[in-house]
């Protein structure tokens, strides 16, 4: 029981460092293409949503990498 | 070109944002923040002094995992009140505007309690906090000592996510249907604070009076729910048997909408909003191009139905957002005869111009 939840906890500890990486280099080059509501944006917005891009951050990055194309 | 902002216009003075901001102050959400962290700050200082006072050895992190618990609680329930008791008295409305605030400062309350209760249970053996909180207790076979911190856990983990996405970026990024599926998901954060309660802090405060106020509480919530459902499904149903004519709908007397507000009607599947003013009758489709939002629920201000979420603006005689924006709202066909409104629940083009009906008008 305590292997499996450590394991887990890890995977999400991973998936966070990973959403965080995304997050720093999509907060500055991305976001404004995927939603152009966010142009010119204050920092104050881009931390407001910074919670939930760790969380949903495959979700901007399909979406990133579909407006490249 | 698309308009996101988090606004509330209300007052008439703000305009349609073109960009997102953290958040669009205005004089009522200052207010609203005003009283609602007066009414935090004023609980947990209530409920810390009785406290103390019942309880002199009381240590510092029992008092703030006890306030905070009971603060969070309190405000849940306000949060779960405020939707039906808003579709039950139009006086309510103001406090659903702003429940945004409402949702995130009391995610902040629990959170405060999930760490302190993390730490000061869990955070002083060799084991991982987190790991200890579902490994500790594994009575989970149990009812009377089941591992009731992993409920609150959890509810904490759904609390989370939806004030992380609280803001209009979420809206527009999930899309309004999933944004909407995942707030919904606060009636199991609530279903599991009920077991975490009851399971938790009840074991140990047993006393009648404090399952009392549990199930008060619950019967409170959910007996509005219920109230405002059935309220709904008769509205309905009257509607549905209304008086139809030349593919007229008779609606009501004109007496039943007040002036620059709308009362809002399903026929035929059509969600339609109609408006009182300047002595004209106006019909649009009810629902806000930007998030859904009720606009008969809104005033018309300046002229423009005024959506009351955001603050959307669409002008009634033909849906038509003022220029330079470009949504458009279905519009409807209204006449008046003696003192009845009837519309055509067969929707026009978008931004179709409809003559309004004049009050009085045989």
């Amino acid at each position: 029981m305590e292997s499996l939840i450590s394991s887990f906890l890890q995977f999400v500890l991973i998936y966070l460092i990973l959403g965080l990486v995304f997050t720093i280099a999509f907060m500055s080059k991305g976001l404004s293409v995927v939603d152009e509501g966010t142009k010119e944006t204050s920092w104050k917005f881009k931390l407001l949503i910074l919670p939930g891009m760790l969380v949903f951050w495959p979700l901007f990055a399909l979406k990133w990498k579909r407006s490249l194309k | 070109m698309l308009k996101f902002a988090d606004y509330g216009t209300f007052n008439g003075g703000d305009l349609m944002g073109v960009k997102y901001e953290a958040v669009l102050w205005n004089r009522q959400k200052k207010n609203y923040d005003i009283i609602l962290w007066g009414m935090i700050f004023g609980i947990l200082l209530v409920f810390g002094a009785s406290q103390l006072f019942m309880h002199p050895q009381i240590t510092a992190e029992t008092l703030i995992i006890r306030a905070t618990a009971l603060t969070a609680f309190v405000l849940l329930h306000l949060i779960l009140m405020i939707g039906p008791l808003a579709r039950l008295d139009r006086r309510f409305l103001p406090l659903l505007y702003n429940r945004r605030h409402l949702g995130v400062s009391m995610f902040l309350v629990a959170l405060v309690h999930g760490a302190f209760s993390i730490i000061q249970f869990h955070a002083l053996g060799d084991v991982n906090p987190i790991v200890s909180v579902f490994t500790s207790n594994q009575n989970y076979q149990a009812i009377s000592e089941f591992p009731f911190q992993i409920l609150g856990f959890f509810a904490l983990i759904i609390l989370f996510v939806m004030a992380a996405t609280s803001h209009d970026f979420w809206v527009k990024n999930l899309s309004p249907k999933i944004w909407k599926t995942l707030h919904m998901s606060v009636y199991i954060a609530y279903a599991l604070l009920i077991a975490h309660v009851a399971k938790g802090a009840l074991q140990y405060e047993n006393h009648p009076v404090y399952w009392a106020i549990l199930i008060i509480g619950f019967v409170a919530v959910a007996g509005l729910h219920l109230t405002a459902g059935v309220n709904e499904y008769k509205r309905l149903s009257k509607e549905k048997n209304a008086a139809s004519k030349d593919g007229f709908v008779d609606i009501g007397s004109v007496n039943e909408i007040p002036d620059d507000c709308a009362k809002t009607v399903f026929i035929n599947r059509e969600n339609i909003a109609i408006f009182k003013y300047d002595g004209n009758i106006s019909a649009v489709h009810n629902v806000c191009k930007h998030q859904m939002g009720p606009l008969g629920e809104g005033k018309i201000v300046d002229g423009c139905i005024t959506c009351p979420w955001h603050g959307y603006q669409y002008l009634p005689q033909n849906g038509q957002a003022p220029s330079p924006f470009t949504e458009t709202l279905h519009t409807y066909a209204v006449k008046v005869i003696g003192e009845n409104v009837w519309v055509n629940p067969t929707p026009k083009p978008e931004g179709t111009f409809i003559e309004p009906a004049k009050m009085g008008q045989a």
